[in-house]
Protein backbone atom coordinates (compact mmCIF):
# COMPACT_ATOMS: atom_id res chain seq x y z
CA UNK A 1 0.00 0.00 0.00
CA UNK A 2 3.00 2.36 0.72
CA UNK A 3 4.43 1.28 -2.62
CA UNK A 4 0.47 2.09 -4.44
CA UNK A 5 0.32 5.66 -2.43
CA UNK A 6 3.90 6.24 -3.42
CA UNK A 7 3.69 5.42 -7.07
CA UNK A 8 -0.31 7.56 -7.59
CA UNK A 9 1.77 10.21 -6.04
CA UNK A 10 4.43 10.23 -8.58
CA UNK A 11 2.01 9.26 -11.44
CA UNK A 12 -0.45 12.13 -10.83
CA UNK A 13 -0.36 15.95 -11.36
CA UNK A 14 -4.13 16.64 -10.04
CA UNK A 15 -5.02 17.39 -6.32
CA UNK A 16 -7.19 14.13 -6.11
CA UNK A 17 -4.52 11.97 -7.32
CA UNK A 18 -1.96 13.45 -5.18
CA UNK A 19 -3.98 13.67 -2.11
CA UNK A 20 -5.37 9.75 -2.40
CA UNK A 21 -1.63 8.50 -3.22
CA UNK A 22 -0.43 11.02 0.10
CA UNK A 23 -3.13 9.12 2.14
CA UNK A 24 -2.44 5.71 0.75
CA UNK A 25 1.13 6.31 1.53
CA UNK A 26 0.74 7.00 4.98
CA UNK A 27 -1.47 4.51 5.18
CA UNK A 28 0.73 1.76 3.92
CA UNK A 29 3.73 2.94 6.30
CA UNK A 30 1.50 3.26 9.07
CA UNK A 31 0.50 -0.34 8.88
CA UNK A 32 3.95 -1.80 8.27
CA UNK A 33 5.56 -0.04 11.07
CA UNK A 34 3.48 -0.96 13.27
CA UNK A 35 4.88 -3.84 15.04
CA UNK A 36 8.02 -1.29 15.92
CA UNK A 37 6.39 1.18 16.09
CA UNK A 38 3.49 0.49 18.22
CA UNK A 39 -0.23 1.91 18.04
CA UNK A 40 0.73 5.21 19.02
CA UNK A 41 4.00 5.66 16.76
CA UNK A 42 1.52 4.13 13.91
CA UNK A 43 -1.49 5.99 14.81
CA UNK A 44 0.84 9.00 14.42
CA UNK A 45 1.93 8.48 11.14
CA UNK A 46 -1.68 7.92 9.71
CA UNK A 47 -2.96 10.99 10.80
CA UNK A 48 0.16 12.50 9.63
CA UNK A 49 -0.33 11.56 5.96
CA UNK A 50 -4.29 12.02 6.26
CA UNK A 51 -3.91 15.38 7.40
CA UNK A 52 -1.21 16.21 4.56
CA UNK A 53 -3.40 14.56 2.07
CA UNK A 54 -6.58 16.76 3.40
CA UNK A 55 -4.07 20.03 2.55
CA UNK A 56 -3.67 18.60 -1.19
CA UNK A 57 -7.12 18.51 -1.53
CA UNK A 58 -7.22 22.37 -1.18
CA UNK A 59 -4.61 23.59 -3.24
CA UNK A 60 -2.94 22.80 -6.36
CA UNK A 61 -4.04 21.70 -10.03
CA UNK A 62 -7.80 20.65 -9.83
CA UNK A 63 -8.98 17.05 -10.56
CA UNK A 64 -6.95 13.72 -11.05
CA UNK A 65 -4.01 14.10 -13.46
CA UNK A 66 -3.25 10.65 -12.98
CA UNK A 67 -1.08 9.45 -16.29
CA UNK A 68 -0.84 12.12 -17.80
CA UNK A 69 0.49 12.32 -21.42
CA UNK A 70 4.28 11.71 -21.42
CA UNK A 71 3.81 9.61 -18.14
CA UNK A 72 5.75 6.15 -19.73
CA UNK A 73 9.04 7.42 -17.72
CA UNK A 74 7.33 7.70 -14.23
CA UNK A 75 5.34 4.64 -15.09
CA UNK A 76 8.46 2.70 -15.99
CA UNK A 77 9.82 4.25 -12.74
CA UNK A 78 6.98 3.10 -10.48
CA UNK A 79 7.42 -0.27 -11.58
CA UNK A 80 11.15 -0.49 -12.02
CA UNK A 81 12.09 1.29 -8.92
CA UNK A 82 9.12 -1.11 -6.58
CA UNK A 83 11.27 -4.05 -8.09
CA UNK A 84 14.38 -2.50 -6.90
CA UNK A 85 13.22 -1.30 -3.67
CA UNK A 86 11.91 -5.05 -3.24
CA UNK A 87 15.01 -6.94 -4.12
CA UNK A 88 17.04 -4.58 -1.82
CA UNK A 89 14.28 -4.88 0.88
CA UNK A 90 13.99 -8.65 0.83
CA UNK A 91 16.83 -10.16 -1.04
CA UNK A 92 19.74 -7.95 0.00
CA UNK A 93 19.04 -6.85 3.28
CA UNK A 94 17.60 -9.74 6.39
CA UNK A 95 16.17 -9.61 9.38
CA UNK A 96 12.81 -8.63 10.70
CA UNK A 97 10.90 -5.51 9.43
CA UNK A 98 11.29 -6.69 5.52
CA UNK A 99 8.14 -4.94 4.67
CA UNK A 100 9.00 -1.85 6.36
CA UNK A 101 12.35 -1.82 4.55
CA UNK A 102 10.66 -2.33 1.39
CA UNK A 103 7.90 0.59 2.17
CA UNK A 104 10.68 3.36 3.21
CA UNK A 105 12.65 2.72 0.56
CA UNK A 106 9.95 3.06 -1.87
CA UNK A 107 8.52 6.22 -0.58
CA UNK A 108 11.94 7.75 -0.46
CA UNK A 109 12.78 6.80 -3.89
CA UNK A 110 9.81 8.01 -5.25
CA UNK A 111 9.58 10.92 -3.34
CA UNK A 112 13.18 11.98 -4.56
CA UNK A 113 12.73 11.24 -7.84
CA UNK A 114 9.44 13.65 -8.00
CA UNK A 115 11.13 16.14 -6.09
CA UNK A 116 13.54 16.55 -8.78
CA UNK A 117 11.45 15.97 -12.11
CA UNK A 118 8.64 18.60 -11.19
CA UNK A 119 8.70 22.24 -10.29
CA UNK A 120 4.96 22.40 -9.03
CA UNK A 121 4.79 23.32 -5.66
CA UNK A 122 1.85 21.00 -4.47
CA UNK A 123 3.73 18.28 -5.99
CA UNK A 124 6.89 19.20 -4.56
CA UNK A 125 4.92 19.08 -0.81
CA UNK A 126 3.38 15.79 -1.39
CA UNK A 127 7.00 14.29 -2.30
CA UNK A 128 7.97 15.87 0.86
CA UNK A 129 5.01 14.43 2.94
CA UNK A 130 6.17 10.99 1.59
CA UNK A 131 9.98 11.52 2.86
CA UNK A 132 8.99 13.03 5.94
CA UNK A 133 6.78 10.01 6.85
CA UNK A 134 9.44 7.49 5.60
CA UNK A 135 12.00 9.31 7.57
CA UNK A 136 9.92 8.47 10.56
CA UNK A 137 8.61 5.16 10.03
CA UNK A 138 12.79 4.59 9.43
CA UNK A 139 12.99 4.80 12.65
CA UNK A 140 11.74 1.44 13.70
CA UNK A 141 14.58 -0.15 12.15
CA UNK A 142 17.24 1.21 14.38
CA UNK A 143 15.19 0.62 17.75
CA UNK A 144 12.13 -0.73 17.64
CA UNK A 145 9.58 -0.13 20.30
CA UNK A 146 11.60 3.28 20.73
CA UNK A 147 9.57 6.70 21.79
CA UNK A 148 6.87 7.78 19.92
CA UNK A 149 8.26 11.50 19.59
CA UNK A 150 9.60 10.61 16.34
CA UNK A 151 6.98 9.03 15.00
CA UNK A 152 5.15 12.58 15.87
CA UNK A 153 7.63 14.51 14.25
CA UNK A 154 7.39 13.12 11.42
CA UNK A 155 3.55 13.03 11.12
CA UNK A 156 3.76 17.13 12.28
CA UNK A 157 6.15 17.75 9.49
CA UNK A 158 3.85 16.17 7.00
CA UNK A 159 1.13 17.40 7.79
CA UNK A 160 2.39 21.33 8.17
CA UNK A 161 3.67 20.91 4.59
CA UNK A 162 0.54 20.97 3.09
CA UNK A 163 -1.02 23.84 5.18
CA UNK A 164 2.56 26.34 5.56
CA UNK A 165 1.58 29.67 3.43
CA UNK A 166 3.91 30.07 0.70
CA UNK A 167 4.94 33.24 -0.67
CA UNK A 168 5.31 33.69 -4.45
CA UNK A 169 8.27 34.58 -5.85
CA UNK A 170 9.22 38.45 -5.90
CA UNK A 171 10.91 40.56 -8.61
CA UNK A 172 12.52 42.89 -6.68
CA UNK B 1 25.76 17.12 21.88
CA UNK B 2 28.74 17.51 20.31
CA UNK B 3 30.39 20.84 21.56
CA UNK B 4 31.79 21.81 18.32
CA UNK B 5 28.56 22.13 16.45
CA UNK B 6 27.36 23.68 19.46
CA UNK B 7 30.70 26.14 19.67
CA UNK B 8 28.95 26.42 15.45
CA UNK B 9 25.57 27.62 16.73
CA UNK B 10 27.69 29.86 19.24
CA UNK B 11 29.24 31.50 15.80
CA UNK B 12 26.05 31.76 14.17
CA UNK B 13 24.27 34.17 16.94
CA UNK B 14 27.92 36.04 16.59
CA UNK B 15 27.30 36.61 13.46
CA UNK B 16 23.99 37.70 13.32
CA UNK B 17 24.74 40.12 16.08
CA UNK B 18 26.96 41.62 14.42
CA UNK B 19 25.39 42.13 10.88
CA UNK B 20 21.85 42.79 13.05
CA UNK B 21 24.75 45.72 14.79
CA UNK B 22 26.66 46.65 11.48
CA UNK B 23 23.87 46.31 8.80
CA UNK B 24 24.08 48.16 5.38
CA UNK B 25 21.30 50.91 5.43
CA UNK B 26 18.43 50.45 3.54
CA UNK B 27 18.26 46.59 5.55
CA UNK B 28 15.26 46.08 7.61
CA UNK B 29 16.65 44.70 10.91
CA UNK B 30 13.38 43.12 12.20
CA UNK B 31 13.23 40.74 9.08
CA UNK B 32 17.51 39.83 9.76
CA UNK B 33 16.26 39.39 13.34
CA UNK B 34 12.95 37.34 12.98
CA UNK B 35 14.82 35.50 9.75
CA UNK B 36 18.01 34.71 11.41
CA UNK B 37 16.82 33.73 14.08
CA UNK B 38 14.25 31.15 13.28
CA UNK B 39 17.75 30.18 11.42
CA UNK B 40 19.69 29.59 14.37
CA UNK B 41 16.81 28.10 16.29
CA UNK B 42 16.51 25.39 13.65
CA UNK B 43 20.14 25.09 13.51
CA UNK B 44 20.41 23.89 17.38
CA UNK B 45 17.55 21.84 17.32
CA UNK B 46 19.41 19.81 14.80
CA UNK B 47 22.41 20.03 17.06
CA UNK B 48 20.44 19.25 20.23
CA UNK B 49 18.25 16.19 18.53
CA UNK B 50 18.67 13.42 20.24
CA UNK B 51 19.03 11.09 17.38
CA UNK B 52 20.05 11.36 14.03
CA UNK B 53 16.57 10.45 12.44
CA UNK B 54 15.23 13.63 14.75
CA UNK B 55 18.18 15.70 12.89
CA UNK B 56 16.64 14.84 10.02
CA UNK B 57 13.34 15.66 10.58
CA UNK B 58 14.48 18.70 12.03
CA UNK B 59 16.24 19.32 8.65
CA UNK B 60 13.70 18.73 6.30
CA UNK B 61 11.27 21.20 8.71
CA UNK B 62 14.09 23.61 8.12
CA UNK B 63 14.30 23.24 4.29
CA UNK B 64 10.53 23.87 4.42
CA UNK B 65 10.47 26.99 6.56
CA UNK B 66 13.40 28.77 4.72
CA UNK B 67 11.64 28.21 1.13
CA UNK B 68 8.48 29.49 2.63
CA UNK B 69 10.18 32.93 2.61
CA UNK B 70 9.69 35.21 0.14
CA UNK B 71 12.79 35.05 -2.57
CA UNK B 72 13.31 35.16 -5.77
CA UNK B 73 13.44 31.93 -6.56
CA UNK B 74 10.58 29.32 -7.07
CA UNK B 75 9.59 27.75 -4.14
CA UNK B 76 10.47 24.28 -5.72
CA UNK B 77 13.64 25.19 -7.03
CA UNK B 78 14.39 26.38 -3.26
CA UNK B 79 13.32 22.99 -1.54
CA UNK B 80 14.39 20.58 -3.85
CA UNK B 81 18.07 20.03 -2.81
CA UNK B 82 17.85 20.03 0.97
CA UNK B 83 14.90 17.82 0.65
CA UNK B 84 17.05 15.28 -1.43
CA UNK B 85 19.39 15.43 0.72
CA UNK B 86 17.52 14.57 3.38
CA UNK B 87 16.04 11.92 1.02
CA UNK B 88 19.91 10.39 0.77
CA UNK B 89 20.87 10.73 4.31
CA UNK B 90 17.80 8.73 5.16
CA UNK B 91 18.96 5.84 2.63
CA UNK B 92 22.35 6.14 4.29
CA UNK B 93 20.85 5.83 7.72
CA UNK B 94 18.28 3.01 6.93
CA UNK B 95 21.59 0.89 4.90
CA UNK B 96 23.82 1.64 7.67
CA UNK B 97 21.40 0.27 9.81
CA UNK B 98 20.04 -3.10 8.24
CA UNK B 99 21.66 -6.52 8.45
CA UNK B 100 23.44 -7.43 4.68
CA UNK B 101 26.54 -7.75 3.06
CA UNK B 102 29.63 -4.84 2.90
CA UNK B 103 28.53 -2.82 0.41
CA UNK B 104 25.31 -1.95 1.45
CA UNK B 105 27.06 -0.53 4.45
CA UNK B 106 29.46 1.34 1.46
CA UNK B 107 26.45 2.52 -0.05
CA UNK B 108 25.21 4.36 3.15
CA UNK B 109 28.74 5.86 3.33
CA UNK B 110 28.18 7.32 -0.13
CA UNK B 111 24.63 8.12 0.87
CA UNK B 112 26.17 9.80 3.73
CA UNK B 113 28.33 12.54 1.75
CA UNK B 114 26.31 13.19 -1.29
CA UNK B 115 23.27 14.11 1.35
CA UNK B 116 26.01 16.36 2.58
CA UNK B 117 26.67 17.87 -0.24
CA UNK B 118 23.20 18.23 -1.26
CA UNK B 119 22.21 20.17 2.13
CA UNK B 120 24.82 22.67 1.76
CA UNK B 121 24.62 23.12 -2.14
CA UNK B 122 28.32 21.73 -3.04
CA UNK B 123 29.10 19.84 -6.35
CA UNK B 124 27.50 17.64 -7.69
CA UNK B 125 24.35 19.46 -6.44
CA UNK B 126 24.91 22.99 -6.73
CA UNK B 127 21.57 25.61 -5.99
CA UNK B 128 20.13 27.62 -8.31
CA UNK B 129 21.73 31.02 -7.50
CA UNK B 130 20.02 34.75 -8.26
CA UNK B 131 22.19 37.36 -7.72
CA UNK B 132 19.78 39.95 -6.22
CA UNK B 133 17.86 37.44 -3.92
CA UNK B 134 18.36 38.33 -0.07
CA UNK B 135 20.80 36.30 1.78
CA UNK B 136 18.48 34.91 3.84
CA UNK B 137 16.57 33.33 1.26
CA UNK B 138 19.42 32.08 -0.90
CA UNK B 139 21.62 29.26 -0.89
CA UNK B 140 23.97 31.29 0.85
CA UNK B 141 22.40 30.84 4.17
CA UNK B 142 23.26 26.64 3.69
CA UNK B 143 26.48 27.47 3.04
CA UNK B 144 27.23 29.92 5.39
CA UNK B 145 24.74 30.27 8.01
CA UNK B 146 22.86 27.03 8.77
CA UNK B 147 25.71 24.48 6.81
CA UNK B 148 28.71 24.57 9.23
CA UNK B 149 26.46 23.33 12.32
CA UNK B 150 24.48 20.48 10.13
CA UNK B 151 27.32 19.38 8.97
CA UNK B 152 29.23 18.52 12.21
CA UNK B 153 26.47 16.83 12.86
CA UNK B 154 25.68 14.93 10.34
CA UNK B 155 29.57 14.09 9.82
CA UNK B 156 29.51 12.70 13.65
CA UNK B 157 26.91 11.12 13.36
CA UNK B 158 27.62 8.82 10.08
CA UNK B 159 31.00 7.98 11.65
CA UNK B 160 29.07 6.82 14.16
CA UNK B 161 26.56 4.70 12.56
CA UNK B 162 28.90 3.46 9.44
CA UNK B 163 31.30 0.35 10.43
CA UNK B 164 34.93 1.18 9.96
CA UNK B 165 35.69 -0.26 6.34
CA UNK B 166 32.37 1.85 5.35
CA UNK B 167 33.84 4.81 7.25
CA UNK B 168 37.00 4.79 5.18
CA UNK B 169 34.86 5.34 2.36
CA UNK B 170 33.41 7.76 3.54
CA UNK B 171 36.04 9.75 4.70
CA UNK B 172 37.69 9.08 1.45
CA UNK B 173 34.15 10.54 -0.92
CA UNK B 174 34.82 13.48 1.48
CA UNK B 175 38.19 13.89 0.49
CA UNK B 176 37.14 13.37 -2.71
CA UNK B 177 33.88 15.79 -3.21
CA UNK B 178 36.61 18.59 -0.79
CA UNK B 179 39.72 18.55 -3.60
CA UNK B 180 36.24 18.49 -6.12
CA UNK B 181 34.75 21.79 -4.50
CA UNK B 182 37.76 23.43 -3.77
CA UNK B 183 39.44 23.52 -7.63
CA UNK B 184 35.85 24.60 -8.90
CA UNK B 185 35.01 26.67 -6.26
CA UNK B 186 38.17 28.80 -6.24
CA UNK B 187 38.25 28.86 -10.29
CA UNK B 188 34.27 29.88 -10.55
CA UNK B 189 35.52 32.58 -8.13
CA UNK B 190 37.66 34.02 -10.03
CA UNK B 191 36.89 33.37 -13.69
CA UNK B 192 32.50 33.36 -13.15
CA UNK B 193 31.22 37.05 -14.92
CA UNK B 194 28.92 38.03 -12.00
CA UNK B 195 30.66 39.15 -8.48
CA UNK B 196 27.87 38.18 -6.29
CA UNK B 197 27.67 34.59 -7.50
CA UNK B 198 31.93 34.67 -7.11
CA UNK B 199 30.76 35.32 -3.33
CA UNK B 200 28.92 32.72 -3.73
CA UNK B 201 31.44 30.14 -5.35
CA UNK B 202 34.20 31.35 -2.62
CA UNK B 203 31.83 29.96 0.25
CA UNK B 204 31.63 26.65 -2.34
CA UNK B 205 35.50 26.65 -2.39
CA UNK B 206 35.77 27.47 1.59
CA UNK B 207 33.32 24.30 1.78
CA UNK B 208 35.95 22.30 -0.14
CA UNK B 209 38.69 22.76 2.56
CA UNK B 210 35.90 21.43 5.22
CA UNK B 211 35.26 18.34 3.08
CA UNK B 212 39.03 17.68 3.07
CA UNK B 213 39.87 18.28 6.74
CA UNK B 214 37.09 15.72 7.73
CA UNK B 215 37.93 13.10 5.31
CA UNK B 216 41.73 13.62 6.92
CA UNK B 217 40.27 11.25 9.81
CA UNK B 218 43.54 12.78 12.26
CA UNK B 219 43.19 15.11 14.74
CA UNK B 220 44.69 17.90 12.90
CA UNK B 221 42.09 17.80 9.78
CA UNK B 222 39.54 17.87 11.96
CA UNK B 223 40.62 21.29 13.76
CA UNK B 224 41.94 22.20 10.33
CA UNK B 225 37.56 22.15 9.31
CA UNK B 226 36.58 23.59 12.31
CA UNK B 227 38.68 27.22 12.24
CA UNK B 228 37.61 27.14 8.54
CA UNK B 229 34.12 26.80 10.19
CA UNK B 230 35.00 29.43 11.89
CA UNK B 231 36.11 31.57 8.61
CA UNK B 232 32.90 31.06 7.02
CA UNK B 233 30.45 31.92 9.84
CA UNK B 234 32.50 35.33 11.15
CA UNK B 235 34.19 36.02 8.21
CA UNK B 236 33.49 35.16 4.69
CA UNK B 237 29.68 35.50 5.60
CA UNK B 238 29.83 39.01 7.22
CA UNK B 239 32.19 40.32 4.36
CA UNK B 240 29.65 38.94 1.69
CA UNK B 241 26.84 40.62 3.54
CA UNK B 242 28.72 43.87 4.02
CA UNK B 243 29.82 43.39 0.05
CA UNK B 244 26.04 43.55 -1.17
CA UNK B 245 25.63 47.45 -1.51
CA UNK B 246 29.36 47.52 -3.51
CA UNK B 247 28.34 44.69 -5.40
CA UNK B 248 25.03 45.26 -6.84
CA UNK B 249 26.08 48.81 -7.62
CA UNK B 250 29.42 47.26 -9.54
CA UNK B 251 31.71 49.56 -7.27
CA UNK B 252 35.25 48.40 -8.01
CA UNK B 253 38.06 49.89 -5.90
CA UNK B 254 41.70 49.38 -4.86
CA UNK B 255 42.55 50.57 -1.54
CA UNK B 256 44.70 49.05 1.16
CA UNK B 257 41.41 47.55 3.08
CA UNK B 258 40.78 45.94 -0.17
CA UNK B 259 44.43 43.93 -0.07
CA UNK B 260 43.28 42.95 3.50
CA UNK B 261 40.02 41.48 2.76
CA UNK B 262 41.25 40.03 -0.52
CA UNK B 263 44.56 38.72 2.12
CA UNK B 264 41.82 37.52 4.96
CA UNK B 265 39.69 35.45 1.76
CA UNK B 266 43.02 34.03 0.78
CA UNK B 267 43.25 32.62 3.40
CA UNK B 268 47.06 34.15 4.44
CA UNK B 269 49.04 35.14 7.08
CA UNK B 270 48.25 36.18 10.34
CA UNK B 271 44.00 35.36 9.38
CA UNK B 272 42.18 32.17 10.58
CA UNK B 273 42.32 30.89 6.92
CA UNK B 274 46.30 30.07 7.32
CA UNK B 275 46.20 28.03 10.31
CA UNK B 276 44.00 25.86 9.33
CA UNK B 277 45.71 25.67 5.81
CA UNK B 278 48.60 24.52 7.70
CA UNK B 279 46.70 22.07 9.71
CA UNK B 280 45.13 20.49 6.93
CA UNK B 281 48.62 20.59 5.63
CA UNK B 282 50.13 18.77 8.00
CA UNK B 283 47.39 16.28 8.56
CA UNK B 284 47.47 15.75 4.69
CA UNK B 285 51.11 14.99 4.83
CA UNK B 286 50.92 12.44 8.14
CA UNK B 287 47.93 10.64 6.36
CA UNK B 288 49.62 10.37 2.52
CA UNK B 289 51.86 12.90 1.80
CA UNK B 290 50.91 13.54 -2.23
CA UNK B 291 47.60 14.68 -0.80
CA UNK B 292 49.34 17.71 0.93
CA UNK B 293 50.98 18.65 -3.13
CA UNK B 294 47.33 18.47 -4.15
CA UNK B 295 45.92 20.33 -1.58
CA UNK B 296 48.91 23.02 -1.01
CA UNK B 297 48.44 23.19 -5.53
CA UNK B 298 44.77 24.19 -4.74
CA UNK B 299 45.29 26.29 -2.36
CA UNK B 300 47.10 28.49 -4.20
CA UNK B 301 44.11 28.91 -6.63
CA UNK B 302 42.38 31.55 -4.11
CA UNK B 303 44.38 33.89 -4.61
CA UNK B 304 42.91 35.53 -7.76
CA UNK B 305 39.52 35.16 -6.80
CA UNK B 306 40.22 36.65 -3.47
CA UNK B 307 41.89 39.47 -4.94
CA UNK B 308 38.64 40.11 -7.35
CA UNK B 309 36.42 39.51 -3.87
CA UNK B 310 38.63 42.04 -1.80
CA UNK B 311 38.02 44.96 -4.79
CA UNK B 312 34.19 44.05 -5.51
CA UNK B 313 33.87 45.59 -1.03
CA UNK B 314 34.10 48.61 -2.36
CA UNK B 315 35.21 51.31 0.32
CA UNK B 316 33.54 50.03 3.42
CA UNK B 317 32.02 53.59 5.35
CA UNK B 318 30.61 54.43 8.61
CA UNK B 319 28.93 51.11 10.59
CA UNK B 320 30.24 48.90 7.91
CA UNK B 321 34.12 49.96 8.02
CA UNK B 322 33.46 49.51 12.13
CA UNK B 323 31.92 45.99 10.69
CA UNK B 324 35.11 44.80 8.35
CA UNK B 325 37.18 45.91 11.13
CA UNK B 326 35.86 44.13 13.64
CA UNK B 327 35.71 40.87 11.71
CA UNK B 328 39.27 41.27 10.23
CA UNK B 329 40.26 41.84 13.83
CA UNK B 330 38.84 38.28 14.83
CA UNK B 331 40.24 36.52 12.10
CA UNK B 332 43.82 37.79 13.02
CA UNK B 333 43.16 36.95 16.30
CA UNK B 334 42.05 33.35 15.82
CA UNK B 335 44.67 33.20 13.07
CA UNK B 336 47.45 34.15 15.78
CA UNK B 337 46.01 32.05 18.81
CA UNK B 338 43.34 29.56 17.22
CA UNK B 339 44.06 27.54 20.89
CA UNK B 340 40.72 28.71 22.48
CA UNK B 341 38.42 27.90 19.91
CA UNK B 342 39.61 24.51 19.55
CA UNK B 343 39.74 23.86 23.14
CA UNK B 344 36.25 24.78 23.54
CA UNK B 345 35.54 22.00 20.88
CA UNK B 346 37.74 19.73 22.98
CA UNK B 347 40.02 19.28 20.12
Amino acid sequence: MAWLGASLVVLSDGRRGLALGTFLAGAGVAVVAFPTAGLGGSAALAVGGLVAAAGRLVAGPQGWAILPAGSTPRLVLCVAGGLVALWVGLGVTSGDGASLRFGVISMIGFGSARVLSSHDQSVVLSALALISLAVGAAVGLAAPGSSVVPYVAAAVIAAGSAWIPIKVPSAA
Amino acid sequence: MRPEAVELVALAVAALVLVLAFAPVGASRGALLAKGGAGVAGTAAVVAAPAFDIALLVMLALALLHAAIEGRRSFAARLRLPVLAVALLALGTVFARVEGPDVLHRFAAVGFAAGLAAALGLLPYIHTFEPEEQVTSSPVAWLGFVGPAVATVVVADAQGLLTADAGAVFSAVLLGLGLLNMAWGSIATWLTENDAAAWRYSFIADWGLVLSGFGITLADGQRASLIVLFAIVLGRLPLYITSRNAVRDKVKTERPINLLVAAALAGSAPFAGFSARVLLLRGATQLYWPLALVLAAGMLLWLPGSLRLGRSLGVPRGRQAVAVAIVLAISVAVGLYPLPLLTVARM
